[in-house]
């Protein structure tokens, strides 16, 4: 089981920061979340179409876990080491997930996706692992760990959302096995639309909390009366 | 547990993802301190391009507006030379830019004609290319002169100065997908908020993402910015087309929580950066004065004239600052006197004037290294409003900061050169190391 935490996530720190850099650190929220339903998040854009591996290894249409439910996503890779990239955007779906399973009724709504930007390490069985407990496929709120079958598939998933990837340097210019990324968490609707984007600055679990909510409350609105 | 890949398998996936994916890396080596700082990691080191997004002037070289890429790395052959222009085609006042959120492309936009040119700056920032234009902001908006590009993830929230019917100041802020799609529109509030009314004028923005908080200021529209400014001067009615409020929104919300009243034209503004400040500065150009927005000890933000700028009755006119990334200190530059100045901020209620220098016959923007070392400035305000004749100097100038003294390094003649008006600048650098293990 793989189940990281903050603190876990911070031990990690060294590899990656120059000894000068001050410690990264997790973003703080100063201020009440705006209550659900008292705002709206634009359609920034569509996602993209695609094809993704669960963990099992079975092939899936990009839009077979990004519309129908409410959905967060966030590209990971397993072995991310940044406290403020991949292990950050886990602990927060993790803090997620139990407010979430909290209120039944929103469970049902909502799914998480943790989609891998390499394929080569990242095999459905990696993430099978990587998911551990929170992978469990009956989960009142289900948590994908998908993966890819090669970079063709993953190319137009990560030009479609829009993140930025890239393999780190050593000091002689060697590709090393670390990705620089700027960590983006996606908020789609049922229709698979983007609603909101969480850099580390805005990944505040409350926040995202009301946005999902906010969702619902739309989602509920649009529905016809009886 | 995942075995441990050896280091050439490694490298070789590391190699085939870049090869196949087009990938390229983000690491740029340095920043300046006033750009949409919470979207990307800045790293802090020697900055190694300028680009300088510039004017062209009828009968100069091929008069187009361009943006001019110097190379300003000192270990370069080429340091301190333009290496590099895009001309866009005609002259639309060109004005300011922004990075998107992972700086991988600049935004530039046009004043006159609304014009927005989006470059790639990421692939090779030795080389910028413009990848795409966006004309339809008048159209979607009814917003003209888009001013300031502020990124958030994934999108670009665009200040306007203006607005296609009246043409005076009153506006609002444009939203845009980084695909460059029109997402929706916010006008700036002209109704009273807590007693203060606001006059919808629009111009900076800037945002604090732990107090989901946005502060935006305002200028004046485009019947002023277009017009001489000698004549906008002896003109009561068009001085009272100027923006004489800030604003605080609610970011998530996209909604004005309060009104602030600045008199005189608030420009730029710039939160510190300092972790745990929760304050932000600007300079009223008309008034001459420094103003600190701050929330007190109740939760209440208040705006409170802080500092005179020079003598505030010869209108020394302040045009742009850069804050120190620690936020002790803050670089004004005043555009009559041709005045670089430096403000010691350690206490942000009562700033102190402790340095200033002439540094051109007019200078406009101060874009300074995220180690404070170096300051860069650029000479043009505006077409109609920079000085005539020999005191229309255009340039970029590198200057040295060594804590005492400011020594110019070199200074490219942007006449001499045969580029135009040089007014905003960005910092970039090549993809290059990071402090990594494997």
């Amino acid at each position: 089981m793989v189940a990281w935490t903050l603190s876990a996530a911070f031990a990690l720190a060294g590899p990656v920061r120059a000894a000068t850099d001050p410690l990264p650190r997790a973003p703080t929220q100063q201020f009440v979340a705006p209550a659900p339903g008292t705002y709206r998040l634009e359609v920034i854009q569509q996602a993209p179409a695609g094809r993704v591996l669960d963990s099992d290894g079975r092939a899936l249409d990009f839009k077979q876990v990004t519309t129908g439910r409410i959905t967060l996503l966030s590209f990971i890779y397993t072995y991310c080491v940044d406290p403020i990239g991949c292990p950050l955007a886990h602990a927060t779906f993790a803090t997620l997930r139990t407010q979430i399973l909290a209120t039944p009724a929103l469970a049902g709504q909502v799914r998480f996706v943790s989609l891998s930007f390499d394929p080569v390490n990242d095999t459905p069985a990696a993430m099978k692992a990587y998911g551990g407990e929170y992978a469990t496929a009956n989960a009142p709120l289900r948590w994908y760990f998908l993966t890819t079958g090669s970079m063709a598939d993953l190319k137009p998933l990560v030009d479609g959302l829009g993140q930025s990837a890239a393999v780190q340097t050593d000091a002689d210019g060697r590709p090393t096995r670390l990705y620089d990324h700027l960590l983006k968490v996606f908020l789609l609707d049922a229709q698979g639309r983007i609603r909101e984007i969480y850099t580390t600055a805005f990944l505040l679990p409350d926040v995202i909390f009301n946005d999902i909510q906010t969702l619902v409350i739309e989602q509920h609105a649009r529905r016809p009366k009886p | 547990m995942k075995p441990h890949l050896g280091f050439l398998q490694a490298s070789a996936i590391a190699a085939s993802l870049i090869a196949a994916i087009g990938l390229t890396p983000l690491a740029s080596l340095a920043d300046e301190t006033c750009n949409s700082p919470y979207m990307a990691n800045l790293i802090k080191g020697q900055e190694e391009f300028i680009h300088v997004w510039t004017l062209g002037i009828d009968g100069m070289g091929d008069g187009s507006d361009k943006l001019v890429t110097v190379d300003v790395n000192p270990k370069s052959a080429q340091y301190g030379k333009v290496i590099n222009t895009v001309s866009v085609g005609g002259r639309g006042e060109s004005h300011h830019m922004g990075f998107t959120d992972d700086r991988k492309y600049l935004w530039a936009g046009r004043l006159d004609d609304s014009k927005i040119f989006v470059f790639d700056v990421g692939t090779d920032p030795a080389r910028p290319r413009l990848v795409n234009t966006i004309s339809d902001l008048m159209q979607k908006s009814g917003y003209v002169g888009p001013h300031t590009f502020y990124a958030l993830p994934g999108r670009m929230l665009i200040g306007a100065l203006s607005n296609d019917k009246t043409r005076d100041g009153v506006t609002g802020i444009a939203l845009y997908n980084n695909q460059g799609d029109f997402i929706a529109k916010y006008d700036m509030p002209k109704t009273s908020i807590n007693g203060i009314k606001g006059d919808g004028y629009g111009y900076d923005i800037a945002i604090n993402p732990g107090k989901n908080a946005m502060l935006t200021s305002s200028f004046t529209g485009t019947a002023n910015y277009m017009r001489a400014l000698g004549e906008v001067i002896k003109d009561p009615a068009a001085m009272k087309h100027f923006g004489n409020t800030m604003v605080l929104w609610d970011l998530k919300a996209m909604k004005p929580k309060q009104i602030f009243s600045t008199p005189g034209a608030p420009l730029e503004i710039r939160w510190s950066l300092n972790t745990g400040d929760n304050w932000a500065v600007t300079a009223t150009a008309l008034t001459s004065r420094l103003w600190l927005i701050k929330e007190d000890a109740n939760g209440t933000w208040r705006a409170k004239d802080v500092a005179a700028i020079g003598d505030p009755s010869k209108i020394p006119l302040p045009v742009d600052i850069s804050i120190a990334a620690n936020g002790k200190s803050l670089w004004v530059n005043t555009f009559m006197d041709g005045k670089t100045r430096l403000f010691d901020l350690s206490d942000p209620q009562a700033p102190k004037q402790v340095y200033e220098k002439v540094t051109g016959k007019q200078v406009n923007m101060v874009s300074q290294s995220w180690d404070g070392k170096r300051l860069y400035l650029t000479s043009s305000l505006l077409e109609k409003w920079d000085k005539a004749g020999a005191a229309g100097e255009q340039f970029l100038k590198l200057y040295a900061w060594d804590g005492e003294e400011l020594t110019e390094q070199w200074k490219i003649d942007f006449e001499k050169e045969k580029l135009g008006r040089a007014h905003h600048m960005k910092f970039t650098a090549r993809p290059t190391v990071l402090t990594a293990t494997h």
